[in-house]
């Protein structure tokens, strides 16, 4: 009788967590519909919601104000990827020629977009659940309401257009620093000519567009995620903190999921291109 | 659409997740006159105001606001119908990105009809009024908690409302003060002649201010009548709050911190 009970209550809490998720992910695509219209209404001039500059000052916040953080930590990892490749070579073959031409093949089709968006997954996915959940518990939101303002137009638009282009932009520069600081570290530590180093021709049209649409979607996943964190904020400063922790959660789970089914997809449309 | 005159709750029931709020609550606030709303922390008293200005919805029953049933406008509808009521927030709710003036200003650019020196004019008007003139270009950050109430008042009277709800519009004021600011309220409710809800936990301060009084606790309202009678009520949780006994049916339940957030 009580394993029945066990099992039953076990069954019930797998299906109540997988009914939870499912809501989850609906409210999550629901948000992103609700931004997108709202990045076409606030096109309008006389839009209520519409607030000039904010998409500006959005980029500046997320893209100024993290490349040194980005340009720090994506330079190290380039220089760590770089040595432990050539470190492992070296003990096998000893030939460093493919090094760099498969390592620009991998930065632009995967490395540049997926470890830039993880880096800005949790410093701009928790300033927005930050600043959008501290104005949900000091009911700004409601007072938006009260003006005539839609909150997703007006908070999560911006920052979704924002992000974007930050992060396309971000993951372009990100890349040349990841290859920049590989190849000088080859260089420097194993030998390795630089002009055989900085060969991009094993890089195609395909892995740019992969790595494109990779950042691009990234790019969406943050700020809908950590605007649907902060709009889920309830209580007080402990509900924001509980908002940012989730935000950074989710968006980083977000960008490696988001990963997995766009290489997976690309493998399947272009088996030969990736 | 109008199906009533005024501003009411039919049979209210509001839950959020297991908790039940609100029981079954009817309340009316008629056009023209002033509806206190008292209770204990945590009994429901602003989730009524958000019910009638469509921030949030009932779990049955239906709420009426200034003659339309809010509770099953579309958002769209409904945020056309938050431009006639004006709110003032329980924590004040001041854009923090934007300083006193372009707080009290924000709803009115918004609305798109109303000339830039209009506004201007109007804002500054109502910031002279609250006795905020010189701290235009402040923002919420540098205010004490009074001076953002009073931003608060003039955000939700500078578009002249038909409703105003006033949500502890004297919580953390002096006795000084408070008259003033109720002073102030009853100046604008004669110059507009609205309907006006306010809720305090102040009673004796709101009494002299509203015609009318609510007492809610536990999610039902158990006192409707004249504020005037509010001292003399036999309920014994309504003797109880207004005259702050220690000993009496509201002590048998102490709100958690989490109920009373």
């Amino acid at each position: 009788m009580a394993i029945r009970q066990s099992i039953h209550r076990s069954i019930y809490n797998l299906g109540s967590k997988a009914i939870g998720a499912v809501t989850v992910v609906r409210d999550l695509w629901l948000l992103f519909i609700g931004a997108i219209a709202g990045v076409l209404r606030t096109m309008r001039r006389n839009d209520p919601s519409r607030r000039p500059g904010e998409i500006w000052r959005q980029m500046h916040s997320m893209g100024n104000r993290s490349l040194v953080f980005l340009i720090v930590t994506l330079g190290f990892i380039g220089m760590v990827m770089v040595y432990q490749s050539c470190l492992q070579l070296a003990r096998v073959t000893g030939d460093y020629s493919q090094v760099g031409p498969q390592f620009i093949r991998l930065a632009v089709s995967d490395f540049a977009p997926t470890l830039t968006s993880l880096m800005l997954a949790t410093r701009v996915g928790a300033g927005i659940a930050a600043e959008v959940g501290s104005m949900k518990v000091t009911e700004q939101v409601d007072a938006l309401r009260m003006c005539g303002v839609a909150p997703i137009d007006f908070l999560i638009s911006p920052r979704l257009v924002a992000s974007f282009v930050v992060t396309i932009v971000l993951s372009i520069l990100a890349c040349g620093i990841m290859y920049g600081a590989g190849g000088l570290t080859a260089h420097y530590s194993f030998g390795v000519n630089l002009n055989i180093f900085f060969d991009p021709s094993n890089v195609r049209n395909s892995h740019v567009i992969l790595g494109l649409i990779k950042a691009a979607s990234f790019g969406i996943a943050i700020p809908i995620v950590s605007g649907y964190c902060g709009l889920a904020a309830h209580g007080s400063s402990e509900g924001v903190g509980r908002a940012t922790t989730a935000a950074v959660i989710g968006s980083s789970f977000a960008v490696i999921a988001l990963d997995f089914v766009i290489s997976t997809l690309a493998l399947l449309v272009m088996p030969g291109g990736v | 659409m109008s199906e009533v005159a005024g501003t009411e709750l039919r049979n209210v029931d509001k839950r959020f997740g297991g908790r039940q709020v609100l029981r079954n609550v009817s309340l009316k606030a008629l056009p023209g006159r002033r509806l206190g709303i008292i209770g204990p922390a945590a009994s429901g008293k602003s989730v009524i105001a958000k019910l009638w200005c469509g921030l949030e919805r009932p779990t049955s029953g239906d709420v009426f606001t200034l003659g339309h049933r809010l509770s099953t406008l579309p958002e769209l509808a409904a945020s056309q119908q938050r431009a006639r009521i004006g709110m003032l927030f329980q924590n004040y709710a001041l854009f923090d990105f934007l300083s006193v003036l372009d707080n009290v200003t924000f709803a009115l650019q918004r609305r798109g009809d109303i000339p830039a020196d209009e506004i201007q004019d109007r804002a500054a008007a109502r910031l002279r009024a609250v006795g905020l003139a010189g701290s235009e270009h402040k923002f919420p950050s540098q205010l004490s908690g009074g001076m953002k109430k009073r931003v608060g008042i003039a955000r939700a009277t500078v578009a002249k409302p038909e409703l105003v709800i006033y949500d502890e519009p004297t919580a953390g004021l002096d006795p000084v003060t408070t008259q003033k600011v109720y002073d102030l309220l009853a100046s604008d409710h004669a110059q507009t002649g609205g309907t006006v809800i306010a809720i305090s936990s102040d009673v004796l301060a709101l009494a002299r201010f509203v015609d009318d009084i609510a007492f809610l606790h536990d999610g039902k309202i158990r006192y409707l009548g004249p504020a005037a009678d509010i001292e003399n009520v036999p309920d014994l949780a309504v003797r109880q709050f207004v005259r702050g006994e220690q000993h009496g049916p509201l002590s048998q339940h102490v709100p958690t911190p989490a109920e009373d957030a």
